[in-house]
């Protein structure tokens, strides 16, 4: 098992978490969580500014990225199509 | 081949002595099968960003998604107000939306028929349609009273607080355009007061606040609420708060894990709040404990009231009552030299006020409204502060604790603490529920606090403000976007039916002139414009007269009075069980039995979609299924991940749930359902020339549809709420709106959600990464304002009250306001801004005034208009109540509503006959476990397992007087039902004393029904309709009833049961109405 201070030496070095993970054959997440004591995928939800915190949230490292779209190009032409024709200048 | 040091290896002893963890606590203990394991999070093809779909605090969930199945359901940890929390309803999420109690085909029941039958979806839908445009037609009426309404009265629709705020819309609008006025939903019977109580005193009906920052109070008076319990994710915030240091009180009738966790309980009698607040108010006033400056610059506390205005009398009437109907005039309660419209409550009040135009006729000219005159020295006789001090002198500890049962000394205490965590340096927060909302005069419980936080300068301050706990995931949205009856989007009231008002007189009337409520007009055009489109013209008003008028209150329990008398055919359910959550089941039920059809939308066989074959009167032999005429269609529901769409949470929270997965068989979101039954209706009309469909056919019903079901595209009716100028730019703030017919809204509050094409209400900033106002976690109304009213937070002079609570301030080297909140004012209005002579509008408003919804810029501490009831708080006994006023001769509200009909009878007056057959006190609650109506969770097994039974709990004392025991049975009965329950024996509930008389409180949670895997009679079959007269809500946290050991009689004897206590009780029509001779109303079963 990999130790915190390996998972820390290898972030020191410049590595990402799934770096680091790939070079201790771990997956990314458990390196996470051995490096601060919690799980990657937030379910301890303290925050502190420990060594091997993400600036971001971790929950990357232990799922799929999340869909979470915030623009909708079919949504923006039909507004702009409604505006011509119902809409006064 | 495995060596014999491999087969030693299998043992994890070898492992733990041969290897580096000699302590057996990681990798020495961990079995081959252990280590092949992966969590299907892990797997997972997709995690989809979500919110949990129960109560309002809207905790984030994210959803896993393989092979196109949700897979797992859990807390999102970004989420700034949630943490990766959800409570076990929350938790039972996965099980709710993919297990097997949902119904996935369209069932149908025809007239007189038996049993169920199964139907297609299509067929369902044109049958729909075709029930309404024939019932629609039957039931139009283009005059009511002489005055223009241009509605239909047959049809009705209830539900929208489970719904996303998309759903809302479209169901509004379609329902607007067929001339339905008689649409409501949950909001109305759960915190309709709270938005007349915090709009009238404000300008905004809506928390003031956010969970998250309880986390900065010093003090927490949770009353009315037992949110460990009923939001306990949120919850976490007040732990949070007592872990720095705050103190947390709890006043409520009933123990809870809520007051565990206080420093102080305090038990209160159910329905005597106001007197308990009245009396902390007198103590602030009287010992001059308020905080001045705050009080004289932010508050209507200088104003002068005109020479006409009484305070109560002996009686507990105001200037202005009509002991003739009921109501009041609220003339007399304006200002002096001026006249003021309400934010919220009962707007156009004012429109009848001596220099008013008439309310028929264009308005044409400027009318100039007044200013009000202020006497700063707060001593003027009449000023408010004068006012309010006399009101609330008769409040004193001895009165408090004889009408509360709090004796004199833990009242003080509480005082103490007001006192002592308000003020430049502390700040003292409210959190309640439907505890304070759900009476006759639930109203003025929400003004008393905020009466109450308006004198201790907590509004618009870090851990300060109202924080109104809703129940359901979008019952902030379905207020917000209305499904109700007296509200358009964006609180814009429904116009009332004057002879042949324009919208000029309309804006007029229902307008101030004053703050950003002035500038109605733009607002309601834009709305017109996102509703009528192209068809919308300057010329014809922007199609103003297409709005259905109201001739009154035509709320949900108006509705069913309708349903009986005969006058409303037609009824939609969206995810609503009025026959088990709405005050009085029995009348739901047989309103629902004289319907021609019934359209039931929801995820399993509630009880409003079964009562035709299982209900209690079809047991009791009073209703035969074979002479039940109604039709009714059930429709299966999709679940939030099956869509996209918006919920509004208690905070004002807009958030987007992606779909992850396409609905079952015929479940189909209500989008969809309103989106093409809209369509099919309109196909059905489209050659049609007459008049009455011109609001339907104009109707702008184009939203591109996506996905193998043609779902209207969520986004693009999110981006109509949003509103567009003519260019198509989403607009990103209401200011940018106009009333010309160049910018469209469907919501104006709304705006900014989705500027310049964004989804703002999808943005998901993790917490850690922002303040703690988390402003870029989605987004919420108005104007991505956290806090309401922050402007409060500095002084006059645009400074933090203190450097612990500062907020927002002004930043004189930028010009502008700033700080850690979106400034809930002008950004570059300074402090010193005085309005010019003849200011209207935003520009009326000072540098100093922090409330630029009010019509004066000031939190009201006295409302001149808006509330039904008067312009201050009353202590009035509940409808049904053990206890005699002590304080007035009117022992109710005198302006409630009531319904007088053979199935509503109310309980006779206390100290009167008949008085002792309904001796104890009742009061009702929600479980974690389970979910308002029972809709979400008797049908769900875990939650089922989790509180199976439905109980009532009784002290000791009451268990030992009645002979009940702890885990048998009780029956207890009304005038109106006979129920049975559990008992459950606890010094949870507390006996009171009030002088002599000694009050026992039987407290009970409502969730309970006969459908679903967890079964029980339903509270409010002992319940009555009677209602606040500002909010209609109805009174079901306070009543009376008899308990006694034993199941209730099956059959006809139940119904028998309560007749012979009906009799015992000398009970008639007029009881407990103050009316002799009191008419019924409907027609008698």
């Amino acid at each position: 098992m990999a130790t915190r201070d390996q998972v820390l030496s290898l972030l020191g070095d410049g590595h990402d978490y799934e770096t680091a993970a790939a070079r201790l054959g771990i997956a990314p997440g458990e390196a996470y969580l051995i490096a601060t004591g919690r799980p990657a995928d937030g379910s301890d939800s303290r925050y502190f500014a420990d060594p091997g915190d993400l600036p971001a949230s971790p929950q990357r490292l232990v799922g799929p990225v999340p869909v979470n779209p915030q623009r909708h190009p079919t949504v923006e032409a039909w507004v702009r199509d409604r505006a011509r024709r119902e809409l006064s200048r | 081949m495995k060596t014999p040091r491999d087969l030693l290896e299998i043992w994890p002893v070898a492992r733990q002595l041969g290897g580096a963890d000699r302590l057996g606590r990681g990798a020495a203990v961990k079995s081959k099968g252990s280590r092949e394991r992966v969590a299907r999070t892990r797997t997972a093809d997709r995690v989809v960003k979500s919110v949990c779909p129960y109560c309002a605090v809207g905790c984030g969930q994210n959803v896993f998604v393989s092979d196109e199945r949700v897979v797992q359901i859990e807390g999102d940890p970004d989420a700034p107000h949630s943490r990766g929390r959800l409570c076990p309803k929350g938790s039972a999420t996965l099980q709710l939306t993919t297990g097997s109690s949902r119904e996935e085909h369209v069932l149908y029941r025809r007239p007189y028929a038996t049993e169920w039958e199964r139907l297609d979806l299509d067929t369902a839908m044109q049958m729909i349609a075709d029930r309404v445009v024939e019932t629609r037609a039957e039931g139009f009426e283009w005059e009511s009273e002489e005055a223009r309404v241009r509605r239909c009265m047959s049809i009705a629709a209830l539900g929208g607080a489970t719904l996303d705020n998309e759903e809302n819309y479209l169901i509004k609008k379609l329902l607007t355009g067929l001339g339905v006025i008689q649409v409501e939903n949950q909001a109305r019977v759960c915190h309709s007061s709270t938005v007349v109580g915090l709009g009238t005193s404000f300008g905004r009906g809506a928390s003031s606040t956010l969970p998250g920052d309880l986390q900065n109070a010093d003090l927490i008076v949770l009353q009315g609420s037992n949110m460990a319990e009923a939001h306990p994710v949120a919850f976490q915030w007040v732990v949070e708060a007592k872990r720095r240091g705050a103190t947390i009180v709890h006043i409520d009738p009933h123990y809870s894990r809520t007051s565990a966790l206080a420093d102080l309980f305090v038990p209160i009698r159910a329905g005597s709040d106001i007197a308990f607040l009245g009396g902390v108010i007198n103590h602030v006033i009287q010992n001059d404990l308020d905080f001045r400056e705050y009080v004289v610059n932010y508050t209507n506390a200088p104003t002068i009231i005109g020479e006409a205005f009484r305070d109560v009398d002996a009686e507990g009437l105001f200037s202005g009552f009509d002991p003739g109907n009921g109501e009041y005039n609220p003339d007399s309660w304006q200002y002096e030299g001026a006249y003021v419209e309400a934010a919220s409550g009962q707007r156009d009040q004012a429109g009848h006020l001596e220099g008013i135009p008439p309310k028929s006729g264009s308005a044409e000219e400027e009318v100039d409204r007044g200013s009000a005159s202020l006497d700063l020295t707060l001593q003027h006789p009449r000023c408010v502060w004068q006012i309010l001090k006399r009101h609330f002198a008769s409040y004193t500890p001895e009165v408090v604790e004889r009408v509360t049962g709090c004796d004199q000394r833990t009242f003080a205490e509480v005082c103490r603490l007001f006192v002592e965590n308000s003020g430049r340096e502390r700040t003292a927060a409210f959190v309640h529920g439907v505890g304070w909302t759900q009476h006759t005069i639930g109203s003025q419980y929400i003004r008393c606090a905020s009466i109450l936080q308006l004198l201790l300068g907590n509004m618009g301050r870090p851990g300060g403000g109202v924080m109104a706990m809703r129940g359901h995931a979008s019952i902030q949205g379905s207020s917000d976007i209305p499904t109700l009856f007296d509200t358009l989007p964006g609180y814009i009231p429904t116009p009332h039916a004057h002879a042949h008002q324009d919208l000029d007189s309309f804006v007029l009337s229902n307008a101030p002139d004053k703050g950003f409520w002035a500038d109605m007009r733009h607002y309601v055009v834009s709305l017109l414009k996102a509703w009528w489109g192209a068809t919308a013209t300057a010329e014809n008003d922007y199609c103003f007269d297409y709005l259905p008028r109201l001739t009154g209150s035509h709320g949900t329990y108006d509705t069913v009075m309708a349903q009986i008398g005969g006058e409303v055919k037609g009824y939609f359910l969206f995810g609503q069980n009025p026959a088990v959550g709405s005050a009085n089941n029995r009348m739901q039920r047989l309103g629902m039995s004289k319907l021609d059809w019934l359209v039931v939308r929801d995820f399993s066989l509630i009880e409003s979609a079964t009562w035709w074959k299982d209900g209690p009167e079809i047991e009791s032999g009073e209703m035969r299924t074979e002479d039940i005429a109604t039709e009714v269609f059930f429709l299966p529901a999709a679940a939030h991940t099956e869509k996209d769409g918006t919920f509004t949470n208690t905070q004002r929270m807009v958030q987007w749930h992606h779909k992850a997965v396409e609905p079952r068989g015929d479940q189909r979101s209500d989008l969809w359902f309103a989106y093409h039954l809209g369509r099919m209706i309109r196909e059905r009309l489209a050659d049609s020339d007459d008049p009455r469909d011109r609001p339907l056919l104009d109707l702008t019903w184009d939203y591109p549809c996506e996905g193998p079901y043609a779902d209207p595209m969520a986004a693009a009716v999110l981006a109509e709420i949003n509103g567009y100028d003519a260019d198509g730019t989403l607009l990103s703030a209401y200011t940018a709106l106009k009333d010309d017919g160049s910018t469209a809204c469907g919501c104006w509050i709304y705006c900014g959600a989705y500027a310049d094409g964004v989804n703002y209400t999808a943005r998901r900033t993790p917490a850690g990464e922002q303040n703690w106002t988390c402003p870029e976690w989605t987004w919420a109304w108005p104007a991505n304002r956290r806090i309401l009213y922050n402007r409060a937070s500095a002084d006059p002079e645009g400074r933090p009250w203190s450097e612990r609570k500062k907020l927002v301030w002004w930043d004189e080297a930028e010009q502008k306001w700033t700080g850690l909140d979106t400034p809930d004012f002008e950004a570059t209005k300074p402090p010193s801004y005085r309005p010019p002579e003849g200011a209207k509008g935003p520009a009326a408003i000072a540098g100093t005034d922090p409330f630029i919804m009010q019509a004066d810029g000031r939190g009201w501490l006295f409302a001149p208009a808006g509330v039904a009831d008067g312009p201050l708080p009353t202590h009035y006994e509940p409808q049904d109540s053990p206890v005699r006023n002590p304080m007035y001769g009117r022992q109710r509200n005198p302006a409630r509503q009531l319904y007088i009909h053979e199935n509503n009878r109310f309980h006779p007056d206390p100290g009167g006959p008949g008085d002792e057959v309904f001796p104890f006190a009742v009061t009702t609650y929600r479980l974690t476990e389970h979910f308002t109506a029972g809709g979400m969770s008797r049908w769900t097994p875990y939650l089922a397992e989790l509180q199976p039974e439905f109980f009532c709990e009784v002290s000791p004392e009451l268990a030992g007087e009645r002979g009940l025991t702890h885990g048998d049975w009780a029956t207890l009965v009304s005038a109106r039902g006979a129920i049975e329950a559990r008992v459950m024996v606890t010094d949870r509930m507390t006996p009171l004393r009030h002088g002599e008389q000694v009050v026992h409180t039987i407290g009970m949670p409502y969730h309970w029904g006969p459908n679903g895997y967890a079964r029980g009679d339903s509270m409010n079959e002992l319940s009555s309709m009677a209602l606040d007269p500002s909010s209609h809500i109805q009174e079901v946290k306070a009543l009376t009833v008899d308990i006694r050991p034993g199941r209730r009689p099956r059959g006809p004897a139940r119904v028998a049961l309560v007749q012979e206590y009906r009799r015992r009780a000398g009970i008639t029509a007029e009881t407990g109405t103050e009316r002799r001779g009191a008419a019924e109303t409907g027609v008698p079963s």
